[in-house]
């Protein structure tokens, strides 16, 4: 589901600059969830980043659901996450101003989703029991509500691909462990899950984890904490 | 001084670290510095341009005109006065024949000048008429001659009789407008080289009077009015009344540029405050540490203030530089119109004084919210101070309703304080573009529309065989009545000019100007008269106007009315024809003719000749000032189309800073697939939520408030309708919706410039 071969990525420039990916390679099956482990700061959250076209890499190529990401344009990779990717982010990133059914909503109604996109939103709502959330503003839920309803938006035009920065982050354990479920049911024959994490209990309900180190993915090692770049 | 130099280091910084809001700011200001730098020098130009020319060229108070008197008579009479400083003789020839670099008029007046007196004039280019009198064939002109023809000093210029003289300086005198705003253009002749020439005594027909005392002038010429004896036609023209006018005219004037700057001051200040707040939302956390690590308050708000208020003081410089530089040239023109000359170095120091202004108003929007961030205890700020986690306050449409758009508005209306800021400086812009544009229409229509300054007809003719019978049967013509019209003095107030224009039966039928008081004539004796002439004469309802005409005659009518007309500054009077005729039966009627609704008047005019009827195009305001009528529509528009860069301004602002303050939600749109067009369809909602009520609202403070004032300060010249046209609206309202279109289309530009990446950091 997910090929990509010599990711790099700098940041920073002249005497300051620091290469986070160097050479990265990372393959992903359907149905499978990979977690990606990491010292803070190693380009864990860069890597996702990379893999779902939010930032562009400078050597390497990405390959997801068999689409080409890297050499596109803007307008390309914008329809590219909007039919192969869905985000969860450690912040939630929920719109304020919005309820928590127009949240989940939201890429219902970007221009190319799919018919139907919103039926199957407010199923999901009512699957994921966010019934009560779905009618409340962000400010008015907690944190593993507001996490949950993150899930069910990125999961609204039912992608092959869910990438997860750091989802139980800003959780207690109990609201982190109803996520986890989540993300975990989400990992179906059509669809992979890539989660960045330093929690164990994270890469504990992973089917494999990868280790990035120096800037390159390694095959599990015992779990190093640190938070996501 | 450590103190003061670390604190200009932190302003600096804070400079560097935002070059592109520092950009941002600084154009705003860099825009309001030139409107306000524009409207200060055309302010500063008309507002004293009076009393600048009047003392550069030593104007006298008073301006007696007389019929010609040996000047011995005059000089006695004169320096008998109280209060009397200094005495000019002069002779006026009018209505001669001046030719000159393929230009010519036979409506010149001729000045001739006594060298050894004070003059009264200021010379602008070469040089004056010499005292010792010099020769006859030297001669000035006034500047609007000079500058309407091409004339140079050292060209030749043919004087009636006097013959080809050649030019030797140009001069202006403000106690008039300059030709071809005034039909006369004045040339001066040294008079005491043409009597030493002829070996005579020059007659004089003019005084001017410098006084001791200028504010005890009506002493002087209420002595003079009791000395007259023997002196026929005398009219007196005060240097206070000639000021009066000016400035009626030149208020109106001052008065929508003053409120034009200080829109254009308000919309850059709302700006900044607002650029600033939420630069300090964003530095929450920074200055959350620099207050826990003891950095005082003041220290604080003092670095914001400083950043702001540098780029205040440069960008506000150079605004405030290049918008006086636009106007220098139209500003000289319309002062040159007048007569008067531009204020030169003495705008240096209000200019000045604008530039730090500027700086101090940027300094004090900026430093106000930090002073305030900084006022809260540091751990609140450390956690971030609670703006981004405050809760919204009400539900208002949204995805779900309007889409993206309406999510837009929703972003926008996030910040009531800073939606309700940009609502009243976009309606305070466009209720200034609509006055602008109204008073362009209307300055247009009152160049060629007789009906917008309340005359009723279009033509007048010599009566045909078959009088105004034949001429009511012409196709075209909805009326025609017989009208009399004469100049004459004011018989009490000895001077001031009258033009009277009598109808045969209802006055109505062919004048309605806009009545200010009283009623409209409705029979033999009344009189409505122009505000203008009120104003001079100290004359309203229920007074008697009498009026000494040409032949000697006086008719006396009873004030019914007093009417906003335009012609002749208003000094104008209307009333039935009997009493005239009867007073001077040697006035020889016209026909006033009415033109049918639609009517095209060249057509009705060759109608009308080819019955034997001469027809004479009846003119809007004046027939003399065309040109000068469409520099102003011209600037008036001018001036609505910088305004409305005021409103773009305002917009681009507001949505950037949406843009900025909401990063990580449309950085998070954009994460779920959310193109260019989607992020430009939430900025373009942002957009219109702040733009279509600022459109409503300008239409009402237009109506309710600019108009009213305007027309209460026009009251003398033209009654202002208050509503603005249609064509009018809806230019104002698809500029604003074009003006969002275009904000929308910048801000989402940038937006999707930067990696998605970059606003979900910040989330």
């Amino acid at each position: 589901m997910i090929a990509a071969r010599g990711l790099v990525k700098t940041y920073g420039s002249g005497r300051a600059a620091r290469r986070v990916l160097d050479g990265a390679d990372l393959d992903v099956a359907r149905g499978e969830v990979v977690a990606i482990v990491g010292r803070s700061g190693t380009g864990k959250s860069t890597l996702l980043h990379l893999v779902g076209a939010l930032d562009r890499p400078e050597a390497g190529t990405i390959e997801v659901a068999g689409e080409r990401v890297d050499g596109r344009s803007e307008r390309e990779l914008s329809g590219f996450r909007r039919r192969r990717i869905g985000f969860v982010f450690q912040f939630f990133h929920l719109v304020p101003e919005l309820t928590g059914e127009e949240n989940v909503l939201l890429p219902a109604r970007l221009p190319g989703a799919p018919r139907g996109a919103r039926e199957h939103g407010r199923e999901l709502i009512e699957r994921l029991g966010l019934g009560d959330a779905a009618r409340r503003r962000p400010h008015e839920l907690s944190g593993g509500e507001q996490q949950r309803l993150a899930v069910a938006r990125a999961l609204v035009l039912d992608p092959p691909v869910l990438l997860a920065d750091e989802p139980t982050g800003n959780l207690d354990e109990e609201s982190g462990a109803a996520v986890l479920a989540l993300l975990r049911s989400a990992a179906t024959a059509d669809r992979a899950v890539v989660v960045v994490t330093h929690e164990p209990r994270t890469s504990a309900m992973a089917d494999r984890t990868v280790t990035l180190v120096d800037g390159r993915l390694q095959p599990a090692e015992p779990l190093l904490f640190g938070g996501g770049r | 001084m450590t103190g003061a130099a670390a604190l200009l280091r932190g302003a600096l910084r804070l400079l560097r670290s935002g070059r592109r809001r520092t950009l941002l700011a600084a154009a705003g200001v860099l825009v309001a510095g030139a409107m306000a730098g524009a409207a200060l020098t055309v302010s500063v130009g008309l507002g004293s341009g009076f009393d600048r020319s009047a003392e550069r060229a030593d104007l006298p108070d008073v301006v007696a005109r007389f019929a010609d008197q040996p000047p011995e008579r005059i000089r006695a009479r004169i320096t008998a006065l109280p209060n009397v400083a200094a005495y000019a003789p002069r002779t006026e020839i009018a209505n001669v024949r001046l030719r000159a670099g393929g230009e010519s008029t036979r409506r010149g007046s001729l000045q001739l000048v006594d060298t050894t007196a004070r003059r009264g004039y200021a010379i602008v280019a070469g040089r004056d008429l010499p005292r010792t009198g010099g020769n006859t064939r030297e001669a000035l002109v006034e500047q609007g001659l000079a500058r309407t023809w091409g004339l140079e000093v050292g060209d030749t210029i043919e004087v009636g009789r006097a013959g080809p003289v050649r030019i030797v300086g140009v001069s202006i005198a403000p106690d008039n407008v300059a030709f071809p705003l005034a039909t006369a253009p004045r040339v001066y002749l040294s008079g005491t080289a043409l009597a030493r020439e002829f070996g005579g005594e020059l007659r004089v027909n003019q005084a001017l009077v410098w006084t001791h005392d200028r504010s005890r002038t009506d002493v002087t010429l209420q002595q003079a009015r009791a000395t007259t004896y023997g002196v026929g036609n005398l009219r007196f023209v005060t240097r206070t009344g000639t000021r009066l006018i000016i400035d009626q005219a030149a208020g109106v004037v001052v008065a929508l540029l003053v409120a034009f700057s200080l829109v254009a001051l308000i919309a850059a200040t709302t700006m900044l405050a607002a650029q600033a707040a939420t630069e300090v939302g964003r530095r929450l956390a920074v200055i959350g540490v620099q207050r826990a690590l003891g950095v005082p308050r003041g220290a604080v708000a003092g670095e914001q203030a400083l950043s702001a208020g540098i780029v205040g003081l440069v960008a506000g410089g150079i605004g405030v530089t290049l918008g006086a530089l636009l106007v220098r040239g139209p500003s000289g023109d319309l002062l040159a119109a007048l007569n008067e000359t531009p204020p030169g170095s003495a705008l240096l120091l209000p200019l000045a004084g604008l530039t730090v202004l500027l700086g101090l108003i940027a300094a004090v929007a900026a430093g106000w919210p930090a002073w305030r961030a900084a006022g809260r205890p540091p751990v609140a700020l450390l956690r971030g101070g609670g703006l981004a986690a405050r809760a919204p306050r009400r539900r208002a449409g949204g995805p779900g309703r309007a889409g993206f758009l309406g999510l837009g508005a929703r972003l926008a209306l996030a910040r009531p304080g800073r939606a309700g800021a940009t609502v009243v400086v976009l309606a305070a812009s466009g209720g200034v573009i609509l006055l602008m544009l109204g008073l362009a229409s209307l300055l247009t229509a009152l160049r060629d529309d007789p009906t917008a300054v309340g005359t009723r007809y279009a033509l007048t003719v010599t009566a045909p065989a078959g009088g105004a019978a034949a001429v009511r049967r012409v196709p075209g013509v909805a009326d025609a009545g017989t009208r009399v019209e004469t100049r004459g003095v004011d018989s009490f107030a000895l001077g001031e000019p009258v033009k009277l224009t009598t109808f045969g039966g209802d006055v109505g039928r062919f004048v309605n100007p806009p009545l200010a008081d009283g009623r409209r004539v409705q029979g033999t004796g009344e009189v409505e008269i122009g505000t203008g002439l009120s104003t001079a004469l100290g004359l309203g309802v229920g007074g008697t106007l009498a009026v000494q005409l040409q032949s000697g005659a006086e008719l006396r009518l009873r004030v019914v009315g007093t009417v906003r007309a335009l012609q002749d500054d208003g000094r104008v009077a209307f009333a039935r024809s009997d009493r005239l005729l009867a007073a001077d039966p040697s006035l020889t009627p016209d026909l006033a003719v009415r033109l049918e609704r639609g009517a095209d008047r060249a057509v009705v005019a060759a109608r009308l000749a080819a019955i034997g009827a001469t027809p004479t195009n009846v003119a809007g305001a004046t027939t003399s000032n065309r040109s000068f009528l469409d520099t102003l529509a011209t600037v008036l528009r001018a001036v609505a189309l910088l305004d409305g860069l005021v409103c773009l301004y305002a917009l681009v602002q507001a949505l950037a800073l949406t843009a900025r303050e909401r990063r990580p939600t449309l950085a998070l749109l954009r994460a779920q697939g959310a193109g260019t067009g989607t992020v430009l369809r939430v900025l373009l909602g942002a957009g219109l939520v702040l733009a279509l009520p600022g459109a409503l609202a300008a239409f009402a403070l237009q109506r309710l408030v600019f108009a009213p004032l305007v027309a209460q300060l026009a009251a003398g010249y033209a009654d202002l309708g208050t509503a603005a046209s249609p064509a009018a609206v809806a230019a104002v309202t698809a500029g604003f919706v074009l003006f969002a279109v275009v904000a929308a289309g910048w801000v989402a530009r940038r937006v999707v410039a930067e990696p998605p990446v970059h606003g979900l950091r910040e989330g």
